[in-house]
């Protein structure tokens, strides 16, 4: 190798270096950010695509000591259609997440059919046994009101709103909601407003019944969990989790607003709804939790530029309200990509990190076409692609010796085979809360 | 007797419970009207305390986003921010006084949400509603459909339909004569709403068990509570439209009345029967309680009577005795004995008198049994009358009352001297007692075919016209000073009257200026008749 070819690549290994954190302020008990290219180093002297991965990680707090306090409303679904084993269960799971509550958290209890029943106004936990009897007061009957049920529990959580603690919704729900407002448009337009206000609310589809679209767009839209409980056993440890994790948020009104450069082109994000304005791309994230990761992953077009130079990408800039030190939090980082001719070193520079949360993503995308394929009764071309999307992602998972697209692979084979009319209806649920975890990074 | 008694009574019971039954029912129904009115009332304004409810909240947002609009820098930076920032406002739109478009951009990138929005909104920019601020000033001083941003007033709502359902814009006129308004997020408005209204639990106690349902232009319930179950197609008892903006959304109050309405008007009913029957029980009480005295006061009178009766009858011989004894006495009496041929006289007169007061209680306490027979024989009224005059003549002298006569019907017809002298000893002795103060008693006799017409005059006091009837009935005695001190079993008139009846005729009193004037009429029909047994 001639000395000057070193020196070259020397400098691009320097420029590519400068992806890592240029500015950093506050210190101690902030989020992790990170901001990676696919590729640092790009082939010179040609327009084309690349990804950005942006990477939020709630820092660790010490459980117990400090946490925020939470101010929860738990809504549940009361229908006729929650008889049985099913309330009996979602009580004891409800009493069990009092349990894991502090006196100075604050919880409503809400509880809806046709019509909405406040069972517990919102209050501190302190008076725990008015709690636990509001919730043994839960009785089936009745159809299901599920946007009044949430309206009423936002009212509550409402009442003690502080943008310092943790505001959650936790809604229950086994059936269709057939009362009021009831398609997945309005319950998500209705959940984006929420998390306007920083509240966001968990939905758990328990059972084969409930329309899993509405549930996930509530939740997506509002920043909050999903999850499937296919039996009334796995309540309580769905509830534990739910309620582990949101007693976890460390972080809050979270928005990151990335700025391109000159040229660069932002022409699509993976992952959570952006906002696209010209060369500006702003998300916004409800909340963070404690060791838990989120990223952005945007596709850029970049223009031509010369072997041997450097382009700064993109500045990203993240504020949020950390909920421990209580004030709102700024952090900024550039991206930066340099340009070479060698094949060999832009594919030694790639960043497999970014490139399999790219193929879980693109998978996924696949996944929800194959989705609405079958909605719209084509199955066949639903399985193909399906199965087409499994390969996709059986390649991707040998080139980045990555078990998790490995287990994506899996799921796909399983998601082609069960697309018969008595095995979709579960599948569909798993599919939509796969889909909903991949989105917002795994949390479960 | 009892019969007409008891259908009085019946009557006087059931009069007035009827009266009361149909006045009871008139109020009663009243009532319910008036409970319905009261009740449709009570409802519509419970509707529209939640309209205000609703109304409020509304008037708040205004006032909220009035001022956030207010400062807001019109700049597509801060624009933004307010967006991501306000959980109501779903887009936000400015634009100057002519029409022209200043946010969201005409040059320079949109976001997605945005083009989204002017695809929405592309009906309300092409009515061209904002160029009509360069029209003359509208008259309306609020905002309704149609007339989007008025030059009169400085904010309002805008209503328009697209895609599933109402959507609402809000808007106001800055100073510097910019249109700055927002697209209201149709879910969260509505879940505000909800939020402000009661849950079901909050009903109140004062209302009925029912349920209010908010319900959009579709009729599709938007929010409800209430724990009333109202069937599927069940018709709500009020129902009242919501105010601008909200104008095609409704409020119906849902129930069936239970507990109130109909319970009121059954109350109303139950009262009235109430009533109805303690009145029935009153006066059917009272009814029977006279019923009871009226029969007991009967009993009594009979066992009086027939007490009397028997008494008479255990009488009657003896004093048969006395007179025979007292006859035989005067026929051996010397002839110079006139102390003992006075004393014998009177012995005699008064035993006549006993036996005629005797008769006169046996042919009552007869009367009371069974019907008296009359027995008509040839013979002279006047020579019956005389005798009888005769047979008073003693104690009228010793009174002093001068007896005139004028008789006119001795032709012999047939009729029963005995009856004749009961009624004629009856009135005699009347005027005895009673009229002795008149000193002149006159006794006329007439007949006429085969009537005879006999009248007894006196100048007593008389008899007042109120009782002029009264006399004529059993036990019935004047009582004023005349009657006063004098004996009397007041059966003498009722007697004389009734055989005067069994005899075809009839005694009455004839009005005269003077004392008591008595008049007889008897059927005598002439010798060759034979009517003896006629009743």
């Amino acid at each position: 190798m001639k000395p000057a070819l070193i020196l070259h690549y020397a400098k691009i290994l320097v420029l590519a270096a400068c992806v890592a954190p240029s500015i950093r302020e506050g210190a101690a008990e902030q989020v992790k950010f990170d901001v990676e290219m696919s590729h640092p180093v790009l082939k010179a002297d040609g327009k084309q695509k690349t990804y950005l991965k942006i990477t939020l990680t709630g820092f660790e707090v010490e459980r117990k000591k400090d946490r925020t306090p939470a101010n929860i409303a738990m809504v549940i679904d009361k229908s006729g259609s929650m008889t049985g084993s099913k309330i009996e269960k979602c009580k004891e799971a409800a009493r069990l997440a009092i349990d894991m509550l502090d006196p100075n958290d604050i919880v409503s209890v809400v509880a809806y059919d046709s019509t909405v029943s406040v069972l517990v106004p919102a209050t501190k936990i302190s008076d725990r046994s008015a709690v636990i009897d509001g919730i043994n007061r839960l009785a089936p009957g009745g159809q299901t009101a599920l946007f009044a049920g949430v309206s009423k529990g936002a009212a509550e959580v409402r009442k003690f709103l502080d943008k310092n603690h943790i505001n959650r919704i936790v809604l229950l729900s086994d059936g269709l909601a057939n009362e009021g407002p009831s398609s997945p448009s309005d319950l998500g337009s209705l959940g984006a407003s929420l998390a306007k206000e920083g509240i966001s609310v968990t939905t758990l589809g328990l059972g084969a019944d409930y329309n899993e679209d509405l549930m996930t767009q509530l939740a997506g839209k509002s920043d909050g969990d999903h999850a499937f409980i296919e039996t009334p056993q796995d309540l309580a440890r769905i509830f534990k989790m739910e309620f582990d994790a949101i007693l976890s948020i460390v972080a809050q009104e979270v928005m990151v607003k990335v700025t391109c450069a000159e040229g660069v082109r932002p022409l699509r994000a993976l992952g959570p709804e952006a906002e696209f304005a010209g060369n500006s791309v702003t998300v916004d994230f409800n909340l963070m939790y404690s060791g838990h990761e989120e990223y952005i992953l945007l596709e850029l077009e970049v223009p031509a530029k010369a072997s041997g130079t450097a382009l700064e990408v993109a500045k990203v800039e993240v504020t949020y309200n950390n909920l421990v030190t209580e004030a709102r939090a700024r952090l900024s980082q550039t991206a930066t990509v340099a340009f070479s001719d060698s094949i060999k070193l832009i594919a030694a520079r790639a960043n497999s990190r970014v490139l399999v949360a790219v193929a879980a993503r693109t998978a996924v995308l696949k996944n929800e076409e194959a989705t609405e394929l079958r909605d719209s009764g084509k199955v066949r071309e639903a399985r193909q692609l399906l199965i087409g999307n499994a390969a996709y992602l059986s390649r991707k998972s040998k080139e980045f010796d990555s078990k998790f697209l490995d287990e994506m692979m899996k799921a796909n084979l399983k998601d082609a085979e069960s697309l018969s009319p008595e095995k979709w209806r579960i599948r569909r649920k798993m599919m939509r809360d796969r889909q909903h975890r991949i989105y917002l990074g795994p949390r479960f | 007797m009892r019969l007409k008694l008891a259908l009085i009574l019946l009557v006087i019971v059931l009069t007035p419970l009827a009266l009361l039954a149909w006045l009871g029912f008139r109020v009663a129904r009243i009532e319910k009207e008036a409970v319905q009115h009261r009740f449709h009332q009570l409802l519509l304004g419970k509707l529209r305390e939640t309209r205000s409810v609703i109304s409020d909240h509304l008037m708040q947002k205004e006032r909220e986003h009035l001022k956030i609009l207010r400062a807001v820098p019109i700049e597509t930076t801060a624009l933004r921010d307010l967006v991501r920032s306000r959980p109501l406002v779903r887009q936000i739109f400015v634009a100057q006084d002519d029409g022209i478009r200043i946010h969201p951009p005409l040059e320079g990138p949109l976001t997605a949400s945005e083009k989204e929005f002017l695809r929405r909104t592309s009906e309300v920019w092409k009515k061209g509603a904002l160029a009509e601020l360069s029209g003359p000033p509208g008259e309306t001083t609020k905002s309704e459909d149609g007339s989007l941003f008025n030059r009169s007033s400085h904010h309002g709502w805008y209503s328009w339909y697209w895609d599933s359902g109402l959507h609402l814009i809000f808007w106001w006129r800055s100073p510097a004569k910019q249109i700055i308004g927002f697209e209201v997020d149709r879910a969260r408005i509505l879940a505000d709403i909800i939020g402000a209204l009661p849950d079901t639990d909050l009903f109140e106690p004062s209302l009925p068990d029912g349920r209010i349902a908010l319900t959009d232009s579709t009729k599709g319930t938007l929010y409800q509570w209430g724990s009333y179950q109202p069937e599927k197609s069940e018709a709500p008892r009020v129902s009242l439209g919501l105010d601008s903006p909200l104008k095609a959304w409704n409020l119906s109050f849902y129930t069936s009345g239970a507990g109130f309405s109909e319970d009121i008007g059954r109350g109303a009913f139950l009262n009235l029967l109430f009533v109805l029957v303690a009145v029935g029980i009153a006066l059917g009480g009272l009814a029977t309680y006279f019923w009871r005295e009226h029969s007991r006061e009967m009993r009594e009178a009979e066992q009086r009577v027939n007490f009397v009766n028997q008494v008479s009858h255990e009488l009657k011989t003896p004093l048969t005795n006395i007179r025979l004894y007292a006859e035989l006495l005067e026929d051996s009496l010397p002839e110079d004995d006139p102390r003992g041929e006075r004393y014998i006289e009177v012995i005699l007169s008064e035993s006549q008198r006993l036996s005629r007061l005797i008769g006169n209680i046996l042919s009552f306490g007869r009367k009371q049994k069974e019907k008296v027979r009359v027995q008509k024989s040839p013979g002279s009224v006047d020579v019956s009358i005389r005798s009888m005059l005769d047979l008073f003549c003693p104690s009228l002298d010793e009174k002093g009352i001068r007896v005139t006569t004028a008789y006119g019907a001795d032709a012999e017809v047939r009729f029963d001297p005995d009856v004749l002298q009961q009624i004629l000893g009856n009135l005699i002795s009347n005027v005895e007692k009673y009229a002795t103060e008149g000193k002149l008693m006159e006794v006329t006799s007439n007949q006429e075919a085969d009537r005879t017409t006999i009248t007894v005059s006196d100048r007593g006091p008389g008899i007042p016209l109120r009782q002029r009837e009264k006399i004529f009935q059993p036990f019935y005695r004047l009582s004023n000073r005349t009657s006063d001190g004098v004996a009397g079993t007041g059966i003498g008139l009722s007697i004389a009257k009734d055989l005067a009846q069994i005899h075809g005729g009839d005694l009455v009193l004839l009005r005269t200026l003077q004392g008591a004037s008595f008049q007889l009429t008897l059927h005598t029909p002439g010798k060759n008749r034979n009517d003896s047994a006629d009743s």
